[in-house]
């Protein structure tokens, strides 16, 4: 066993606190909604970036490259500044919604390289250019620019001409939980000699400012052996102490507001959050507190470096005082003997070891660094979340329990809500907030390597501080009360039959608590969102932002109300995730038994209205061979909506093997289930028939028969249509020459192919669905042709590409897919990875590309990435694919059906067999 | 209990909940010395989310 996975099961085992340490610092605390208090909820321009270094905040902190505590009391962080800047870099900037022609956007090139999952090991590298930071350039031509136009990058600034920058890694590796020594090593990667002021900075969080708060945390520099030394005195945590290598002078100043500059109102103290910068930047003498106490304090170190050099600085954050070190650490006194270098050496080369160990062998170095850096940046965008939004409501006025209060811009029915937990974020600086069905997704990926933290996110969402009162599960934000895809239970079940293949056991009262809670929010889709009662669904834009010709979230401009396929078709995979739970625990809990042959019906009625023919105008359009949304006109007349988009191919993904256990179980409910289907055939007339065995045996829960699987696959597997170069497109490139158009109220409402950006404000314009490749519903059309395929086998084939004449089955359609996925991050034949489509920078230069970033989605024709450029988030799912691809063979899922995958998986992740190991 | 900011005076402006305004002068103990204050038709009075009144060491 790996000395990390030892370290995950202390944790797990003996609750070791491998974990209370990592990188849940945000990149972004500025601009969210929990800082923002305005009347209108404007929250980008409330909080500012440039507000951000004197403003302390409200609810959690921000940094570069940085680290905290589970309860982000205490903070350590990265800053640095080149000698131009007019301001440290203490955080990343970017441009707010406003100010970019595509909405917020990161300009900074940042890249996490490396992290275990107790984050034991971590690796973060920073590019800082030079000359000075263009940040007056990047607002005045983002806003300039068209939302026809590209976004003005940094590198299209000129700031990295002739390499006048550096390259800032910092590492971090932990002796023991508690005690974490840090590396930062500087290289100039310019032509002369450059001067860098590295700024490692040491916070606690302001909690003492505020309502209730505790006394006020201490640092104080205190005497050290070989090191300038702060000592961190906190009523929970305890001490704590940052050994700055050699004799570097420790600036120190309070982690409070400068009201001076904020508020215009004069600061109580002269110490305040911006005081460290107007030091080093402005040369104010008299900014930092010659105490040497406080809340906030650097070290300065001023570093001077060749071209092509690297300096390096050493730092150790330990709640060990600093001369305890020295009894483990050879003959040098202090913190930074030759111990220090052998332990990161022994960490980094154990995150090696735990990385091969879950690698399958059939992926190449290259590609093995793709699934590495992918999982990297999934355990690099953990971060500790806190709003507690009844506190938030009375902090604007808006307590519910008051009278004459004013009503929030948004959550003003959240207010049960109290979240401070870490949490995956999508982006932490696009999206440093939680969405609800990207977190489904994070786990897939996310227990690759950590079970225990995946099965624990899912856990999170459901209790009661998250969960609505009313069953709904909250979305994120910007407004918890919006709907998202109900994938939660999918995911849920995955990560119950991946711990239970692990470990030889799953954990059957997790799977039973969250059952229930999610028969709450099953229930509470039926009873709000089917608004005739006939098991069809609505659900607005349901994650999909721009995808429907009319904004799905608004009232349409037709009046009436759209049938949503895509709204059914997930309510379908609700029903049948369900029915896998329930029917799971039914094999040593009989009551659930009744559940499960509940969620059968109900998605039978589910499926059946969704294919259904006849006189009303159904979802199935069998002319086209495709589903499309169904407008309800106020008259009564209805159409479908014949947008061609990733809203038809949903429905696909409702498709679910089973093996039969439950009926041999339990055969009285084998029974009452045959009478069922007997006495209503009707229900299964346009669907796939639920009683005819595949192979094995197996049974198929599925909304499409074949007849209609083969049709959408027609349309699917069609370069000219869905199929791009790098996975599925979410519209289909047939709207390219052949926009669909409609007239309403007078106006005219089209959608089109559009491979790259959106050129709508609509959602903010900082996202598109009308042609980009996204990951998580690749993904789920991947689950599904394998589901097909398990009980299909190979007798059942199609052309893929449509046209091409090649036949496969529907495991080589599955992996196909995956390949053209992992494609867009991969090196092709020519050394070009498609994520960085046109940018010689990251393509040939070495420095740049071996350095991955996961984007949010990515355009149809040509792999580059756009969006949101960390979302490792759902994108990070590519790992799994990676590990899926390189484990399973079509011979085991045909031997072991749904199983098979799970039952390759030995404690390390992967087992030999399959992967030649 | 609301706080306000007026830059012009560079002045925490409080209002308490029977609509009576005040003005905090600097220095400690602020609200103890806190002097009435009347609004002006021009007076721009921006609003400070509540978190802020306990670092003023407001009472409510």
């Amino acid at each position: 066993m790996t000395a990390e996975r030892v370290r995950l099961d202390e944790s797990r085992e003996r609750n070791v606190p491998w974990k209370k340490w990592g990188p849940y610092l945000s990149e972004r605390q500025w601009g969210t909604v929990r800082e923002d208090y305005s009347e209108g909820g404007d929250a980008w321009g409330y909080f500012t970036h440039d507000q951000a270094r004197s403003r302390a905040y409200r609810w959690g902190e921000d940094g570069l490259a940085g680290l905290s505590d589970d309860q982000q009391r205490l903070c350590f962080a990265l800053a640095l500044w080149n000698g131009k800047d007019p301001i440290l870099k203490e955080r990343l900037f970017g441009l707010t919604n406003g100010e970019s022609n595509h909405g917020e956007d990161v300009k900074e090139y940042y890249f996490y390289l490396d992290s275990t999952p107790t984050h034991s090991y971590m690796k973060f590298l920073y590019k800082y250019p030079q000359v000075a930071y263009p940040y007056a350039d990047l607002v005045d031509t983002g806003r300039r620019r068209s939302r026809q136009e590209f976004e003005y990058e940094l590198l299209d600034t000129g700031v990295f001409e002739q390499d006048r920058y550096w390259d800032v890694f910092v590492e971090y590796a932990k002796a023991s939980p508690e005690d974490i020594l840090i590396l930062i090593s500087a290289h100039n990667r310019g032509p002369e000699a450059a001067e860098l002021h590295v700024l490692p900075t040491l916070w606690f969080r302001n909690l003492w400012s505020w309502h209730g708060g505790p006394d006020r945390p201490t640092l104080q520099q205190v005497a050290g052996p070989g090191a300038s030394v702060v000592r961190a005195v906190d009523g929970v945590l305890g001490e704590r102490y940052l050994s700055c290598e050699g004799d570097t002078p420790l600036l120190f100043t309070e982690n409070e507001t400068n009201t001076q500059r904020i508020f215009g109102v004069p600061n109580r103290t002269p110490y305040v959050k911006d005081s460290i910068n107007d030091f080093v930047v402005h040369g104010q003498a008299g900014a930092v507190n010659p105490e040497k106490t406080g809340t906030k304090a650097s070290a300065h170190y001023r570093l001077t470096v060749g071209p092509g050099e690297c300096r390096t600085i050493r730092l150790r954050l330990s709640n060990l005082v600093p001369s305890a070190p020295a009894r483990g650490n050879g003959n040098v006194a202090g913190p930074f003997g030759e111990r220090f270098d052998e332990i990161l050496r022994t960490r980094r080369a154990e995150a090696d070891e735990f990385y091969a160990d879950i690698t399958p062998a059939s992926l190449d170095a290259d590609a093995a660094n793709v699934m590495r850096q992918a999982l990297a940046g999934m355990l690099w965008s953990k971060q500790f979340y806190h709003y507690d939004v009844d506190k938030w409501l009375e902090e604007r006025g808006s307590d519910p329990f008051k009278p004459n209060r004013k009503v929030a811009p948004r959550n003003d029915h959240w207010h049960h809500m109290y979240n401070g937990d870490v949490i995956s974020m999508p982006d932490k600086w696009e999206y440093p907030w939680y969405a609800a069905w990207d977190l489904a997704f994070h786990v897939l990926a996310l227990t690759v390597v950590d079970p225990d933290f995946g099965k624990g996110q899912l856990k999170l969402m459901l209790r009661e501080r998250y969960m609505h009162p009313n069953g709904q599960i909250p979305a994120y934000e910007w407004n918890f009360g919006d709907v998202n895809p109900p994938v939660h239970a999918w995911s849920t079940i995955f990560t119950y039959r991946l711990e239970a293949a692990q470990r030889g056991e799953g954990d059957r009262e997790w799977l039973k608590t969250s059952f229930q809670k999610l028969l709450l929010n099953f229930t509470w889709w039926v009873n709000r969102k089917d608004r005739t009662g006939r098991n069809v669904f609505e659900g607005g834009f349901l994650g999909l932002d721009n995808i429907g010709v009319f904004d799905r979230n608004a009232t349409l401009p037709t009046g009436g109300y759209l049938e949503q396929a895509d709204g059914t078709a997930w309510m379908a995979l609700f029903c049948q995730n369900m029915l896998e739970i329930a029917a799971e625990l039914a094999l040593t809990d009989p009551d659930y038994g009744e559940m499960a042959l509940k969620f059968i019906e109900h998605f039978l009625w589910i499926a059946s209205s969704m294919a259904h023919l006849g006189e009303d105008t159904g979802m199935w359009d069998e002319e086209d061979g495709f589903f499309y949304d169904v407008l309800r006109l106020p008259d009564g007349r209805a159409q479908r909506l014949k947008v061609r988009s990733m809203v038809g191919l949903l429905p696909l993904c409702a498709a679910t093997t089973f093996q039969g256990e439950l009926g041999a179980k339990y055969p009285e409910l084998a029974e009452r289930l045959q009478w069922f289907l007997v006495s209503r055939p009707e229900l299964y007339a346009a669907i796939h028939d639920p009683m005819r065995p595949g192979v094995a045996g197996r049974q198929l829960a599925a909304i499409l028969d074949e007849t209609k699987l083969r049709r959408v696959l027609a349309k699917m597997l069609d370069e000219s249509e869905f199929l791009g170069p790098y996975g599925l497109r979410s519209l289909s490139k047939y709207h390219a020459e052949h926009p669909y158009v409609i007239n309403a109220g007078g106006q005219e409402y089209r959608v089109s192919y559009l491979p790259a950006e959106s050129d709508t404000g609509m959602f903010g314009g900082n996202s598109n669905w009308r042609g980009p490749v996204w990951m998580p519903v690749n993904v789920l059309i991947i689950r599904a042709l394998l589901q097909y395929y398990a009980y299909y086998g190979d007798e059942f084939t199609v052309e893929c590409p449509t046209g091409s004449g090649r036949k496969m089955t529907l495991y080589q359609v599955a992996e196909e897919i995956a390949r053209r996925l992992s494609g867009h991050f991969l090196k092709g034949p020519d050394g070009r990875r498609p994520v960085y489509g046109g940018s010689r920078k990251f393509q040939e230069d070495p420095h740049w590309r071996d350095c991955l970033l996961f984007y949010e989605y990515f355009h149809g024709d040509n792999g580059a990435g756009l969006g949101a450029s960390h979302q490792t988030g759902w994108t990070g799912g590519v790992a799994r694919l990676m590990h899926l691809f390189g484990t399973l063979t079509p011979e085991r899922l045909l031997e072991g059906g749904k199983k098979a995958y799970f039952e390759l998986q030995d404690r390390a992740g992967v087992v030999g067999a399959a992967s030649g190991r | 209990m609301e706080l306000y900011v007026d830059r012009s005076v560079r002045r925490w402006i409080v209002r308490d909940p029977e609509g009576n305004f005040w003005l905090l002068p600097p220095g400690e103990d602020s609200w103890r010395r806190r002097e009435p204050f009347r609004p002006k038709e021009e007076t721009d009075l921006e609003p400070i989310p509540g978190h802020y009144k306990d670092m003023l060491g407001l009472p409510y």
